[in-house]
């Protein structure tokens, strides 16, 4: 069979800062996902609504799926070059947009080292002059509107999701790890 | 016109969570992800992260590149099936931020989505019925 070439772009490589680490897939699985529905309400941060709704339910690693909602102020940023070269990329200043349209993100919930839980959120939005926009959520920073945000949340119970620093990005990343013992 | 059908009943199974490393690309990843877990479908559940330039199908069949580095990808879905020879296929399509934060969607061209930083990805194994056609 001959297949068509579609003239397809090579992709770049990147060099990072730190040592190339042999493992490129860092995975773990568990035998069963346990499925969450929530809605969270307004004049709270997304950050708090999830790590409360959740810890209600004994979930410290999970990802989320996002859907629509009102944020009455929304706190973002975008990834850049690093001027300094330190890293390859890093985020730039933080953005505070009041009254925005939430669209659709992903999400994930783990824990620093330290134990204290981490939301890792990326999302598409729209700004009250009608812009659609996206990148890095700041989930402390972003307080639900009137219309609540529905977050639909597959809970990962037979591992931990931690972030934990990174030398060959030399920026501290979640990887999924073997259960900590608490207690 | 042609009616519409249910083509497959079934239930999900196991539930896989991956970081993937920088320069990886996005789409054999996660069929590479599928091979080295065992499931023969899969569904994908969330995912995050960036990539070096992104590239997205066109309807004509070429491709529209958001230069990077650093692409942020804001949603994801798709699937992985298993082929007839037993391979596995990824048919993925998200919406990606530029470094402005302009968005832009479509599919995710196989070979052509390097990883920039991290890639963050649960996968949901499918279990389809006996008896599908």
């Amino acid at each position: 069979m001959v297949e068509k070439l579609m003239g397809l772009p090579r992709s770049r490589t990147v060099v990072h800062p730190g040592p190339f680490r042999p493992v490129r897939i860092d995975r773990m699985r568990d035998e069963k996902g346990r499925h969450f529905r929530l809605s969270l309400p307004g004049g709270r941060t997304l950050h708090e609504s999830f790590v409360q709704a959740l810890a209600d339910e004994g979930v410290a690693s999970a990802s989320m799926t996002l859907l629509g909602g009102e944020l009455a102020e929304l706190g973002f940023c975008l990834a850049l070059p690093d001027p300094t070269g330190r890293v390859l990329a890093t985020y730039g200043a933080p953005h505070t947009v009041h009254g925005a349209c939430f669209i659709f993100g992903n999400a994930t919930l783990g824990s620093s080292a330290s134990g204290t839980p981490v939301v890792h959120c990326h999302g598409a939005f729209r700004t009250a002059d009608g812009a659609v926009r996206g990148g890095h959520i700041l989930t402390e920073r972003t307080v639900v509107g009137r219309r609540s945000v529905t977050a639909v949340v597959t809970a990962l119970d037979s591992f931990d999701l931690r972030v934990v620093y990174d030398d060959e990005t030399r920026m501290p990343l979640m990887r999924p790890q073997a259960r900590r013992i608490h207690g | 016109m042609a009616e519409m059908r249910m083509i497959e009943s079934g239930r999900m199974g196991r539930v896989a969570y991956a970081r993937i490393a920088p320069n990886e690309d996005l789409v054999s990843s996660i069929e590479k992800l599928c091979l080295a877990e065992g499931f023969g479908n899969a569904f994908v559940r969330g995912a995050l992260g960036s990539l070096v330039d992104a590239c997205l199908e066109r309807a004509d069949g070429s491709c529209q590149v958001i230069r990077g580095p650093a692409a942020e990808i804001v949603s994801l879905a798709g699937e992985v099936r298993s082929q007839p020879d037993g391979s596995l296929r990824a048919a993925l399509t998200g919406v990606v931020a530029d470094t402005q934060g302009h968005l832009y969607g479509g599919p995710f061209v196989a070979g052509a989505n390097a990883v920039c930083v991290t890639f963050e990805v649960t996968l949901e194994e499918w279990l389809p019925s006996p008896g599908n056609n």
